[in-house]
């Protein structure tokens, strides 16, 4: 058994016995800590798709997460409503809105994936890192001048979506489902990076006029992932949603985009574990910091400079040293 | 008189006011080894690139195996048949030497939206990928990333790349670039080898190794042909003398 392999079994039992945990030390605040690190470990997990096997360096990865939220919000509002087309209202009665939302609110933000993408891709370089960063603001502003659903003050949902077997109300249940989502999400992403779609993917990143002059049409690829890696980031929205039940258009600010792709460096650029791995330390410093300082982003900016200098693929591939960049 | 696999016909482009190339006719013949030479800034990267398709002429027209394909992109051009190493080495470097030349065997079809299944096992590839590992010397750099291969080991593996396909046509742009002289050796004998399996359009700075492997030779002089025609021919031909081989003395 690899190192790698180790660690990331360590990993799955802890975090496979935390609500355990949580529950021993009388503290129900770390296991919604804890799924909210699972959400952006999602998050920043599909971005590294881009950034580490595309080399696709999108700053407005905020806008499908919102997309996602918004859309499970949406969708929540209204399958809650009186006068609900009959058909909508059979699956809001049966207790599986779940099965319609989540599905639902991934198809949204793939969609917008998609057309977003179609743009974007036409630019490379900096301009491509321009003009995600310009869709994704204007989306942000576009919701928060949305009034009907909340605006500036984004929207509530009355309680969480229902699924079949899983109580998703329960904060266990819903911790757990979580981990199911992102394993079940890195299971997925490192088969795809290894098959033919990404080893061509793969090439395409390292040396676009080369994948082009072997004859590989690279503008479909680059979409495609574009369009997979904003699903996945439409998941993560969706359940952030879930999660606090509230959805508010701080989720497409710059910021967040900022934040992820520092998860992902700070975890370990094309690694897909590592980006989970940087969300917790993100996550958990900046929980820690806020305890002893309203002004903890003064501590973590330095923190973030020495951990990018001395680990220079990041955190992750650090501790599991020796171990090759795209293992 | 064979017939030709390549026609280039009054082809034009300028970069602002430079004119890169300038009326530029070429005629590649089924099986030769032909080689475009000229003295530094000729434009011989340049045509190249408009060969390939990673550039667009201004005017003129470019012609493979009959068929116009003056405005086609690279990607197309590729799966037509024409392959191309570039001067400055361009592998994937930081895939291992087996997904380099996998990518490249993978490449030529349209068809690589397999999301799960490892790349390896695609139908038929582990066969193809094991002889060209073989014929061009890498099976123990295999699992290697091509990054860590040494100069020589990358040049070889970049032909490999244009080669595994079985190129109709393909374009060597200063092959020999930055060998050394048991590299240019042992490169020389590749390419000598692949004579009369392939046509070969060959750039190169190297005046012995041109000489040695060309059926044929193109001199080009600011953008345009000043002539063409086979080694003697050349080496007696006043205007290239006066032009690019006086240089050398």
């Amino acid at each position: 058994m690899t190192r790698k392999q180790l660690f990331l079994l360590l990993a799955a039992v802890l975090l496979s016995l935390l609500p355990a945990a949580a529950h021993l030390f009388g503290n129900p605040y770390l296991l919604s800590l804890a799924s909210r690190i699972l959400i952006y470990g999602l998050a920043a997990a599909s971005l590294d798709l881009l950034l580490g096997y595309g080399a696709m360096i999108s700053l407005g990865h905020a806008a499908y997460v919102g997309i996602g939220a918004y859309a499970a919000g949406i969708l929540h509002l209204h399958l809650g409503a009186p006068g609900l087309a009959p058909a909508l209202a059979l699956v809001a009665d049966s207790e599986v809105s779940g099965l319609v939302i989540l599905p639902l609110a991934v198809l949204a933000a793939s969609l917008a994936a998609l057309v977003i993408g179609a743009l974007c891709l036409r630019t490379t370089g900096m301009h491509f890192i321009m003009i995600t960063l310009a869709f994704a603001q204007m989306l942000y502003y576009f919701f928060i001048s949305l009034e009907a659903y909340g605006g500036d003050d984004g929207l509530s949902l009355l309680g969480r979506s229902k699924l079949p077997l899983v109580n998703l109300d329960n904060d266990t249940h819903f911790y757990y489902f979580c981990l199911f989502c992102l394993i079940a999400f890195l299971l997925l992403a490192s088969r795809l990076v290894h098959s033919r779609f990404g080893l061509i993917l793969r090439g395409t990143g390292d040396n676009e006029r080369r994948a082009r002059g072997l004859g590989v049409n690279t503008g479909r690829y680059r979409l495609a992932l574009f369009t997979i890696a904003g699903g996945s980031a439409g998941l993560a929205g969706a359940l952030l949603a879930n999660h606090s039940e509230f959805v508010s258009p701080g989720l497409l600010n710059w910021t967040l985009s900022g934040e992820l792709m520092v998860m992902v460096l700070l975890g370990g650029i094309g690694t897909l574990f590592g980006p989970v791995f940087g969300a917790a330390v993100y996550l958990l410093l900046e929980e820690g910091l806020n305890m002893y300082t309203e002004h903890w982003m003064a501590y973590m900016g330095p923190l973030l400079v020495l951990a990018v200098l001395f680990a220079r693929n990041g955190l992750l591939p650090l501790l599991i040293s020796g171990r090759k960049r795209h293992g | 008189m064979a017939e030709a696999l390549l026609d280039v016909t009054g082809l034009n482009k300028s970069f602002g006011a430079l004119l890169a190339t300038n009326d530029l006719s070429l005629s590649v013949r089924q099986g030769e080894v032909h080689a475009l030479i000229g003295p530094n800034g000729a434009g011989k990267t340049t045509l190249v690139n408009q060969l390939s398709g990673d550039l667009i002429a201004d005017s003129g027209r470019v012609v493979f195996r009959g068929q116009d394909i003056t405005r086609l992109p690279a990607h197309h051009r590729a799966r037509l048949g024409i392959a191309r190493s570039f001067q400055i080495t361009h592998i994937f470097e930081n895939l291992t030497v087996a997904e380099n030349l996998g990518l490249a065997l993978l490449a030529g079809h349209g068809g690589n939206f397999h999301f799960f299944r490892h790349w390896r096992r695609a139908p038929r590839l582990t066969e193809r990928l094991e002889e060209a590992l073989t014929r061009f010397d890498l099976l123990q750099h295999r699992d290697q990333p091509a990054a860590s291969l040494s100069h020589g080991e990358k040049r070889q593996l970049e032909v490999g790349m244009a080669l595994v396909v079985d190129p109709q046509l393909l374009i060597l742009d200063e092959p020999m670039a930055g060998l050394g002289p048991g590299g240019t050796v042992e490169l020389t004998r590749i390419i000598r080898r692949l004579k009369g399996q392939l046509t070969i359009l060959l750039v190169e700075h190297d005046m012995d190794v041109v000489f040695s492997l060309a059926d044929r030779i193109t001199v080009l002089v600011y953008g345009h042909d000043i002539a063409t025609g086979t080694p003697a021919e050349i080496r007696g031909n006043a205007l290239v003398r006066q032009a690019y081989l006086g240089e050398e003395g």
